[in-house]
């Protein structure tokens, strides 16, 4: 839908002539013209002004009253004054009512020295106060969550964490309670607020009221610096400054003031802000090693490299992973070393599903490519096969605006009931694994002169076809290839390259997945998506081929199969298999801590340099904000001389020496610079550059794939059809930080009420889930919104992942019926 | 004197259906829609009607600046009376719902809406029952709902009922409480009529307004307009209560001297007493004394008198009252009132309370008074809804009108607290036999 | 010092001003109906309710009075059963349930509601004592639970008590123990001090005294036959002339 006009005016504040866009708020307004108006609860990231703390009362002319500039908006040739004496008074008078209950326990207080009302008082205030009533008073600090500290005395009730709460992330768990100068920021029978985006509250905090856990007393503001940076944590690229303190990363928060509108909006969710603290565990891998005798020792680099360097021996037989946290610059040079020196054609980087070249190529075409601010004012929104709350999460808030200001028509299509299915206009919902044939039937029903109350998805059907231009489809790399082209299909026929809001944002398995796949880190295109004379095989082929012993060495680069990708067994199989395994890596994960031969220390993202490329195209530069700690080297560095010693010369000397080769090779990027990426970075599909791979949709050949027929969901004897899906908390970095113990994933068993009812199950019991022989432990948890039929696991976890069922059905048991069920099993078993 | 809203009010059955008919119920209605809505809003322009519940705006204006269109209007009726010494509303509710129903639906033809509801305060149980039952009643005889006698217009009648605030009197946090929130007051503009309840357009009128409509259709807005005074047209339920010796509602033509009232009507206080004080508008109003008995009782009069005509509720205080009693209530009730959303209100109110109760246990000084008229100076004007000032303003001119008497309290009340900290203090040598807890304050 | 705001004191039920979250306990999101059960007369009143409003958050409030209902007070059960069918997070209800005066979010049993508005009118003429002699007659009865109230919109009757919303007045704080004894023996109480017998005290309404002989309301089932005879009362009753100047129980002090 169109994006509000801004039309300039003018208007005078203080004698000055301000210029500003109409309708925007006057005390907005006045920042252009160097005029400060204090307040305190105003928030545009929060939506609409509440005027509550009424410390932006000004006069304008022809207005009796003094209003609150939060929520005038400006008018041309409208004439404001903030410095009267009746402004003046009535500020003097807010920040006295405002002391009245302030403890002014500054000294002791963590927001000291970062305070708006520390600023506010000084610069508004009497600095006297005539309250001589005891003041409120309340046990402090105490805790809101593991995260969340909140000092009740020290709440002015500006109302900016509960807007959040109940209007940004809508979790509504935050509140007020009780009237009056009574109330407080509370939440429902003393349970913890625990959200993925919980920690926002502490940023939006004007005073010393919530304050993070893990920051508290660590640092003054004074003694910090602060460094901008990318959180890698997942795809979303969330922009960030790191707070410094003595080479340490001791915070985190979101960069601009209003954010980068094109990437975060300014908001954080807990993971990008407080897995900082797996940079300085003690769990983390700072030095290189090498196993020995069977266990991994740490060891000189120059050891450890010469033994990765014995990968020449392995030439032609070396496979390699790439994981998300990778840059496009070491995993450009890492496809240089795989291709070029050691004659191994075989890399993947899609640890989610495998999306041929010429498909993944024409779906990144230029004009299919939706931006993030599109998703806010789409006619259209399509949520495909994914969860935002768990694969990208800071979109998940960005989709509930939309929404909620906007009125985005939200459609969900998923197997696995979403986070974001309370505000969708059309849900559908289809049996894990039948994703093709839903497309195939919403393909169908597109084209169909039917009515939709006749079709099957018919109603999703009207929505896309009828419901306004700008459709937005967002959407998982996991869909697979043939679903893919279905969907390919169906966003040619919707015209969406047609319309500069609509468009396609794909989700990739890891946080770089874009950049790794045009930096040519797939086995069937180069750089660029370039055709390749020999293509290698994809992840799946090269665990088959290794655990065959077809393959004989393994390049893990920032990933552990065994804990990130399907088939857990035949990983663990393939891994054992290869006499050399030579990874990247942080934090020492299963697969690696039995398997790997050589591991070198990967960089975090505050201490890498380099670039990656958002999933709505746009290269952002990771910069340093820390010093390598220990033994830690750059991942480009440890490439580079990896390559040398196994006898070939890259001609890298510095990060952007490799960023010049991936410009150079990727065409779409040619001509940027890193000053050019800039603090913002750059979209390429914006670029005249991107010409060479526009149109590409339509160049694929018609009529690729036909639907393929309803695959079984449920066996005759009562077998789940299982669906997996990657918790939000599920990371290595999750796992090592001290402050998110608490929300470390363990395996839970969603089922429908149906389903458990059937089998015996209550909500909380320990069940088990076998298919094929395998079986894992989890917890059930009943959810009225899965399918009966349907069961979901999660993977990407440390103990009982999903990853080590193969089979589409399992069969689900309550523990302790498992003994009496094994006996009758007995017969019928292979 | 002329009744209208209280013409033959306690006839039994008149809540019922049948009794009001006969008495000529629903004719207004009736004849409203053989009108265009835009005649009906134009006759309740022309009658001049101005809100009773306390803002005195003109019904007619909130009519017309309704937007036209095909969206979503509401209207609601403000029965959350809870302005304290008001309880006209209640009265006309209970003893003749179907006046009120009969001026929502008029009404709401007159702003092309179709629904409706009626907030009445949660405490309003008997109310609330009989209001109920006459929307029942009337729907079934189809005044209410759809094709309203078989016209062309549906108006569907909602009884809500509140569970408790004060605050849910101001329109706009009772729009948030109508919609299942916290009831808190909204930031103005947007006002109801552009964006209220849902975000729709939302015209909304007290009780007593509502019920005027079906006179203002019966006899015309230009005959209405002819009662009170030019300003102040119509007539007007006061609710008197306090120190007089009939209590009670009493229908009077605007601009009636207030003396008329309070002794002619009310009977003025018991034998051998005299008026030190009173309340023309509600708790909110600044308080008059014996000086304004002359002063007419209409919106412009007492405006010039230095107070408000609000909701029409006359609380009189005689020479046996204390003004730090009345005031310690005044603030007590607004402290526990506030919502709690601005913070001049939020705080103003709360430390109000606490320099009275000061003042009350004799640990205050003259100067307390001086601070005390500041913070009331320092609310006025600028908070989100009026409930501030609605303390700020009767508090303020309790301090300016009986300074001398609040100044002789507070030595009354150090004395008396002396007294009592000299009566705990232990003779030495006794201590043994009088072991009595420590004062502690 | 201020008195101390009162807070529960009975474990980790609702946070107070001194009370941290408990950090064992899973966050309190939108129930799952697979896993909440709610009684069915409880759910067939809420979504009867939710059916009357565009939005069904406006049935927030009447939801919670039928939860208060059922289960004496809004506890932490009553507002996840009411969070299960309005489908929105408990916290939502707990925000609005201590806003209102009238939602109880201290722990109670079920109990008859005893108001004593002590607001301005009311205590110039005894709604303060009048208060302490009700708490005091209903002391120790976890049946009934008398309160002070803001202003009930009943000044001509001052001073005042609503009785499970039955208004009474003007009492006097000797009716105090009838109030409790009426309570305690399930009867109407005090009816002939009930507002719904009270006539108006404007001279002009009445066109003559012999239509009025007897009320005329919606009786309850708690009032039904009663009979003027019961309404003894020295209050312009039903049957009363209208002019007597209702000033018997005016001197307070």
């Amino acid at each position: 839908m169109p994006r509000p006009e801004q039309k300039p005016i003018q208007l005078t504040i203080d004698g000055r002539e301000v210029k500003a866009f109409e309708g925007s708020m006057l005390v907005d307004a006045a920042k252009q013209g160097d005029v400060e108006i204090p307040y305190f609860c105003y928030e545009p990231k929060l939506g609409n002004p509440v005027g509550a703390c009424r410390m932006c009362l000004v006069e304008i002319e022809g207005i009796p009253k003094l209003q609150t500039s939060c929520s005038t908006p400006v008018k041309d040739g409208m004439v404001v004054h903030t410095q009267t004496d009746r402004v003046r008074h009535a500020q003097n008078a807010i920040v006295e009512f405002l002391l009245v209950n302030h403890p002014l326990d500054c000294p002791v207080c963590d927001k000291g020295g970062e305070c708006p009302l520390q600023d506010i008082t000084f610069g508004w205030g009497l600095g006297r106060s005539r309250f001589i009533e005891p003041k409120r008073h309340f046990q402090k600090p105490l805790a809101l969550s593991p995260l969340v500290a909140i000092d009740r005395e020290r709440c002015i009730l500006c109302y900016r964490c509960v807007r959040f709460s109940q209007e940004i992330a809508e979790d509504y768990q935050l509140i007020f309670a009780e009237r009056g100068a009574e109330t407080f920021v509370a939440t429902h029978d003393g349970h913890p607020y625990v959200a993925p985006f919980s920690g926002n509250i502490i940023e939006l905090c004007p005073v010393g009221a919530l304050t993070s856990q893990p920051y508290r007393f660590r640092a003054r503001p004074w003694d910090n610096e602060s460094a901008g940076g990318v959180c890698t944590l997942c795809p979303a690229q969330c922009n960030v400054t790191f707070t410094v303190r003595d080479d340490r990363v001791v915070r985190v928060l979101a960069r601009d003031y209003e954010g980068n509108q094109e990437v975060d909006d300014g908001w954080l969710c807990d993971k990008g802000r407080f897995a900082y603290q797996a940079m300085h565990a003690d769990e983390r891998i700072i030095s290189p090693m090498v196993r020995d005798g069977g266990e991994l020792r740490p060891v000189s680099w120059d050891r450890a490299l010469d033994a990765a360097a014995g990968l020449a021996r392995h030439r032609g037989r070396v496979g390699a992973l790439v994981g998300g946290q990778a840059s496009n610059e070491e995993g450009f040079i890492l496809q240089r070393l795989m291709r070029e020196t050691l004659a191994s054609p075989d890399i993947d980087s899609r640890l989610a599903g495998a999306v041929p070249a010429p498909l993944a190529r024409a779906l990144a075409a230029p004009e299919l490519q939706a931006r993030v601010s599109d998703l806010e004012f789409a006619h259209t929104l399509l949520v495909l096969d994914c969860d935002p709350r768990d694969d990208m999460p800071i979109i998940d808030l960005r989709i509930r605006k939309g929404v909620r200001r906007n009125g985005v028509k939200l459609a969900v299509a998923s197997a696995r009931p979403t986070a974001l299915d309370e505000g969708a206009t059309v849900i559908s919902r289809y049996a894990p694994g039948t994703l093709e044939q839903f497309l195939g039937e919403l393909d169908s029903a597109l084209v169909s002169e039917r009515p939709a109350s006749e079709l099957p998805h018919g109603e999703l059907a009207e929505l896309l076809r009828d419901g306004g231009s700008d459709v937005v489809i967002v959407w998982s790399e996991r869909i697979g290839d043939k679903a893919a082209a279905t969907l390919l299909r169906i966003v040619d026929w919707l015209g969406l390259g047609d319309h500069p809001g609509a468009g396609l944002l794909q989700i990739p398995g890891g946080a770089n997945g874009r950049g790794l796949r045009e930096a040519g880190v797939v086995p069937d295109a180069g750089p660029g998506y370039a055709t390749l004379a020999n293509p290698g095989r994809g992840a799946a082929q090269i665990a088959r081929a290794a655990a065959d012993g077809e393959l004989t060495a393994l390049y893990l680069m920032q990933a552990d199969p065994v804990r990130d990708l399907p088939d857990r067994a035949l990983w663990e199989s393939a891994l054992h298999s290869a006499a050399l395994v030579v990874a990247h890596a942080s934090v020492l994960t299963e697969g690696l801590r039995e398997h790997a031969s050589v591991i070198f220390p990967a960089e975090s993202h505050a201490e890498k340099e380099g670039t990656v490329v958002h999933p709505d195209g746009r290269l952002q530069r990771l910069r340093i904000a820390i010093a390598h700690p220990g033994e830690v080297k750059p991942g480009w560095a440890v490439l580079t001389e990896l390559a040398r010693r196994a006898g070939a010369d890259f001609a890298i000397e510095r990060s952007a020496d490799a960023f010049e080769q991936v410009v150079a090779a990727v065409g779409v990027y040619e001509g940027l610079t890193l000053d050019e990426l800039g603090g913002h970075g750059v979209r390429w599909p914006e670029r005249p550059q991107s010409a060479p791979l526009r149109g590409a949709g339509s160049q694929l050949p018609p009529g690729a794939v036909a639907p393929p027929p309803r695959a079984v969901t449920a066996a005759p004897n009562g077998a789940l059809a299982l669906g997996t899906y990657r918790p939000i908390w599920a990371a290595p970095e999750v796992e090592i930080s001290p402050s998110l113990q608490y929300l470390v994933p363990t395996q839970h068993l969603e089922l429908s009420p149906a389903d458990a009812e059937r089998l015996g199950i209550e909500n909380g019991d320990q069940v088990q889930a076998a298919s094929n022989g395998t079986r894992l432990s989890a917890v059930a948890r009943i959810r009225s919104g899965v399918p009966a039929g349907s069961a979901f696991l999660a993977d990407g976890i440390a103990e009982d992942s999903a990853n080590a069922l193969t089979e589409p059905l399992i069969e689900v048991r309550r523990v302790g019926e498992m003994a009496s069920a094994a006996a009758d099993d007995e017969p019928g078993a292979a | 004197m002329r009744k209208i809203l209280f013409d033959r009010i306690d006839e039994p059955g008149l809540n019922t259906l049948e009794v009001y008919e006969r008495r000529g119920g629903y004719s207004a209605l009736r004849k409203a829609l053989t009108m265009s809505a835009d005649d009906v809003a134009a006759q309740i322009t022309e009658s001049g009607v101005r809100g009773r519940g306390g803002a005195g705006f003109q019904m007619g204006k909130k009519v017309s600046f309704l937007p036209h269109g095909g969206m979503e209007k509401y209207l609601v009726c403000n029965a959350d009376e809870s302005e304290p010494g008001t309880f006209k509303d209640r009265e006309l509710m209970q003893k003749s719902p179907h006046m009120l129903i009969e001026g929502v639906v008029i009404a709401a033809y007159a702003g092309g809406i179709d629904r409706a509801f009626i907030y009445i305060r949660g405490e309003y149980e008997l109310q609330a029952e009989i209001i109920e039952a006459a929307i029942a009643e009337a729907q079934r005889a189809g005044y209410v709902g759809q094709r309203i006698l078989d016209s062309e217009v549906s108006v569907s009648v909602v009884l809500h009922r509140g569970a408790g605030a004060y605050i849910c009197g101001e329109e706009t946090g009772l729009l948030d409480s109508l919609e299942g929130k916290r009831g808190n007051p909204r930031l103005k503009p947007p006002f109801p009529a552009i964006e209220g309840l849902y975000h729709g357009p939302t015209l909304i009128n007290n009780v007593e307004t509502l019920c005027t409509v079906p006179h203002i259709i019966n006899m015309g807005g230009e005959e209405y307009a002819k009662i009170g005074t030019e300003t102040s047209t119509g007539t007007k339920l006061v609710s008197i209560s306090g120190d007089v010796q009939r209590p009670g509602n009493y229908e009077i033509e605007l601009g009636i001297p207030s003396r008329e009232i309070i002794y002619g009507l009310a009977g003025g206080p018991p034998e051998g007493r005299s008026v030190k004080f009173w309340f023309p508008g509600g708790s909110s109003a600044p308080v008059l004394t014996a000086d304004d008995l002359d002063v007419p009782y209409d919106f412009d009069s007492m405006a010039k008198a230095g107070s408000m005509l609000g909701s029409g509720a006359i609380i009189v205080a005689d020479e046996r009252r204390s003004v730090l009693e009345v005031a310690l209530k005044v603030a007590k009730f607004y402290a526990h009132e506030s919502c709690g959303k601005c913070v001049p209100c939020r705080e103003g109110t709360n430390w109000t309370h606490k320099m009275l109760q000061r003042i009350q246990s004799g640990e205050a000084t003259p100067m307390d008074l001086d601070i005390m008229a500041s913070v009331q100076e320092q609310i006025i004007g600028n908070c989100l809804c009026v409930l501030g000032d609605a303390m700020a303003m009767p508090i303020g001119s309790m301090v300016e009108k009986f300074r001398p008497e609040l100044e002789a309290e507070i030595e009354a009340a150090r004395e008396r607290a002396d007294a009592a900290a000299l009566q705990d203090v232990v003779p030495l040598g006794v201590a043994d036999e009088h072991a009595g807890p420590m004062p502690v304050h | 010092m201020s008195p101390q705001v009162p807070r529960f004191d009975h474990g980790s039920r609702v946070p107070g001003w001194d009370e941290a979250v408990d950090l064992t306990k899973d966050p309190a999101v939108v129930p799952d109906p697979a896993t909440t059960p709610v009684p069915d007369d409880l759910r067939e009143e809420i979504e009867a309710a939710m059916a009357k409003y565009p939005d069904r958050r406006s049935a927030a409030i009447p939801a919670l009075h039928a939860a208060q209902a059922v289960h004496g007070w809004c506890s932490p059960e009553a507002i996840d059963q009411v969070a299960c069918v309005m489908q929105l997070t408990p916290a939502y209800l707990s925000s609005v349930a201590t806003f209102y005066d009238m939602l109880e979010t201290f722990p109670r049993e079920p109990h008859h509601d005893v108001y004593v508005c002590t607001n301005i009118t009311c205590s110039m003429l005894g709604g303060d004592e009048l208060l302490d002699a009700l708490v005091g007659a209903a002391a120790g009865d976890r049946s009934i639970h008398v309160r002070s109230f803001e202003c009930l919109g009943a000044c001509d009757i001052a001073p005042m008590a609503s009785v499970d919303g039955e208004y009474i007045g003007p009492l006097e704080q000797g009716d105090a123990e009838t109030v409790v004894a009426d309570l305690r023996a399930d009867r109407p109480v005090m009816p002939a001090k009930q507002i719904r017998y009270r006539q108006s005290v404007d001279p002009g309404v009445q066109p003559g005294a012999e239509e009025f002989t007897a009320p005329d309301h919606p009786t309850r089932a708690d009032t039904a036959g009663l009979t003027p005879e019961d309404l003894q009362t020295d209050r312009p009753g039903p049957s009363a002339p209208i002019e007597t100047p209702p000033d018997q129980t005016r001197d307070d002090t």
